[in-house]
């Protein structure tokens, strides 16, 4: 599990297999057949999914989340932070470097 | 033009 890893701006992340992902009304949806968990994205976790496509650090995932949106560094920087923390948490994405 | 933000999260 990775309950005890704590995310960091220089921390490597990118999907991970084994999911079924779609998109419905501008929101990205998935399901876990390995867990047998239907997750809803929404918009905003949906072009997050969309940066880890390919190993991406969380640095650069903020980044191209705070050009496409009308959100503040900081607070961009927490909630990508969180989210992603939550992805990892489910075992929905890999974290390469620690 | 940027979107509207609205803070991501998981629902599971």
């Amino acid at each position: 599990m990775h309950k005890l890893t704590t995310l960091h701006p220089s921390n490597i992340v990118v999907q991970a297999e084994g999911n079924i992902v779609s998109d419905m009304d501008g929101e990205k949806v998935m399901l876990s057949v390995q867990k047998g968990k239907y997750y809803n994205l929404g918009e905003v976790g949906g072009d997050i999914w969309n940066a880890i496509s390919k190993p991406a650090t969380v640095a650069e995932i903020v980044s191209t989340i705070e050009r496409a949106y009308e959100v503040k560094a900081d607070i961009c920087q927490q909630d990508v932070i969180s989210f992603l923390q939550h992805l990892l948490d489910e075992e929905l994405i890999t974290l390469l470097n620690t | 033009m940027k979107k509207e933000y609205s803070r991501p999260s998981l629902e599971v």
